[in-house]
């Protein structure tokens, strides 16, 4: 019972259309929590409810075991937030900024001076002395994880953090927000899912504003797939390939080198490595393919 | 507390780095120049004019001008001012709305009666210190050209226009929290400030009416008493609370 955030059946509708549905589930502290769905799911519409800046039609929110209030919302000093397109004050620095959130969580100010300087280090923004105007997307989005970090909150929200980012950005931010996980319970809506399987310990799938599949990410895989794997195996030549289809003719060409084998037996491995074996065929490679998150997602959201 | 003196402080810095600061000291000292400059120069511009005008057959008398010319100036003016103020300040709030620079802030456990309450005392204090500026000024001008002893009343004819642009600065808030852009704050505001122009030519509402505080400058010409613009400066004071109280309760569910 002590997850960081417990959403029982929450729903939202606007103007008669249903947002979000019945949505259920729960975050434990230090796990790398993945909101997935497509843009218009209803991810960012649960990330306001959880911070109080939108009423919850039904259904009941807690951060640290305490109930979410709109408007007045004390439960907001256990969470920081990182919102999809950060904005802050543009005349100020990234260091008046971070003086400025201290002071409003109420710490002093050698707090403040502490945790700026270790926390400007961590996102790399040490030297950034000039006004937060001028800074890239990838900056305002290193000092909103810093801002987020500041007062050590049990909960992290990021929306979409690494969407508006260029590759390099978006694998700087995945790094800090492993990085963060030891400290902070994070939730971490997205819609790139290769960012997702690189970073996320579990995940729900929220398509039309109810969730679909949750899990830990191997859960959510493999309930995809009635058990059926995929095994590939690739040669060095295509008389190599050749000669494996013959002995071998349930495979299929993949590419002009490897054949693909569904197998929904879970020996079948080691018929394929016999095969190998008796037939003195060096292969290069052979691997068991996971379904990738991708398709999975396509399957869920095309039926 | 901290947390209020802590946003107050952003509001500071902003002001200083966005040049607002600059703007509006250059608006309240010269509009406090003007004044008695005006007054100086009336002398001068009538006998610039007085030859053209006595071919045709006018003639201008001796014209006597004392404190009291710089006063009414500045009673003429300051609303001028105001005009301005209100106009630079109608973003107070909305700004934030547009830019989603609130968002992080609430997120981070201010309340937001705290947000609004820095709002509302940082344009008062930049009134109140512009305001008095310009009379500090238009007042030393005065009292070195001519004698301030001509007016009569002044302190609390100046503190009617005063709490006019205070009670304005209140419907401004009040504004920001029920519109969600600078344009619906101003035009709010201006029908408002319509409604009660007209709802004050009523002869029954004239006493009760804030815009009746903008007449106080009669009371330096030697007509009537402070004690007329009593019941206006009441229902100013109840109205600024009202417009507060209810600002705070709409700011609670206003999505920023």
């Amino acid at each position: 019972m002590n997850d960081t955030l417990i959403l029982s059946k929450v729903s939202k509708s606007f103007g008669g259309r249903t947002v979000v549905e019945g949505v259920s589930f729960s975050v434990s502290p230090q796990t790398l929590f993945g909101f997935i769905g497509q843009n218009g799911a209803g991810k960012t519409t649960t990330m306001k409810m959880i911070l109080g800046l939108l009423p919850a039609d039904h259904g009941e929110i807690r951060v640290n075991g305490e109930k979410v209030s709109f408007g007045q919302t004390p439960t907001n000093r256990h969470i920081g937030y990182l919102p999809d397109v950060p904005e802050f004050y543009g005349s100020m620095t990234a260091r008046e900024y971070l003086a400025l959130c201290g002071r409003i969580t109420g710490m002093n100010a050698a707090q403040i001076e502490r945790k700026s300087a270790e926390l400007l280090h961590l996102v790399g923004l040490e030297k950034a002395a000039s006004r937060i105007r001028g800074f890239s997307r990838g900056m305002k989005q290193r000092l909103g994880i810093a801002q987020a970090l500041l007062n050590d909150p049990s909960l992290l929200i990021c929306d979409e953090p690494t969407s508006a980012l260029d590759p390099l950005g978006r694998k700087e931010i995945l790094e800090l927000l492993t990085l963060a996980k030891q400290r902070t319970a994070i939730l971490f809506s997205s819609h790139i899912l290769s960012d997702v399987e690189r970073v996320c310990d579990e995940l729900v799938l929220l398509h039309q504003g109810k969730i679909v599949r949750s899990g830990t990410l191997e859960q959510v895989k493999s309930a995809g797939r009635d058990r059926i794997d995929t095994l590939e195996v690739e040669f060095r030549s295509a008389e190599e390939l050749a000669r494996f289809r013959t002995h071998f003719p349930r495979s299929r060409i993949e590419t002009p080198f490897t054949a693909r084998i569904e197998e929904s037996d879970e020996d079948g491995i080691l018929d394929i490595m016999r095969i190998l074996a008796e037939h003195q065929l060096p292969a290069k490679r052979i691997e068991k393919l996971e379904p990738s998150l991708e398709e999975l997602f396509a399957e869920t959201v095309h039926g | 507390m901290r947390t209020l003196t802590a946003f107050m402080h952003k509001e500071w810095i902003e002001s200083v780095r966005t040049g607002k600061i600059t703007l509006l000291a250059l608006l309240f000292v010269v509009f406090g120049i003007m004044n008695p400059a005006a007054a100086k120069l009336t002398p001068w511009l009538l006998k610039q004019m007085a030859s053209g005008m006595a071919e045709t057959g006018l003639s201008v008398s001796e014209v006597r001008i004392d404190a009291l010319t710089s006063w009414a100036q500045f009673y003429k003016n300051m609303p001028m001012a105001l005009l301005i103020f209100a106009l630079a300040f109608s973003g107070v709030l909305t700004s934030e709305y547009a830019k989603g620079t609130l968002i992080p802030i609430v997120a981070k456990g201010m309340s937001r009666r705290n947000i609004l309450a820095s709002k509302g005392l940082m344009t008062a204090a930049y009134w109140t210190v512009g305001f008095w500026t310009s009379y500090g000024i238009t007042y030393g001008y005065n009292a070195f050209f001519w004698d301030n002893g001509a007016a009569a009343h002044l302190t609390f004819t100046a503190f009617g226009l005063y709490a006019f642009g205070l009670w304005l600065i209140s419907l401004l808030l009040l504004f920001s929290t029920l519109a969600d852009s600078g344009s619906g704050v101003i035009l709010g505001t201006v029908l408002l400030l319509a409604a009660v122009y007209l709802l004050g030519l009523l002869p029954t509402l004239q006493d009760y009416a804030p815009v009746r505080l903008l007449e106080t400058a009669k009371l330096a010409a030697g007509s009537g008493a402070p004690s007329d613009y009593a019941a206006a400066l009441a229902v100013a004071a109840v109205w600024i609370a009202a417009n507060i109280g209810i600002a705070a309760l709409r700011f609670d569910r206003k999505k920023i």
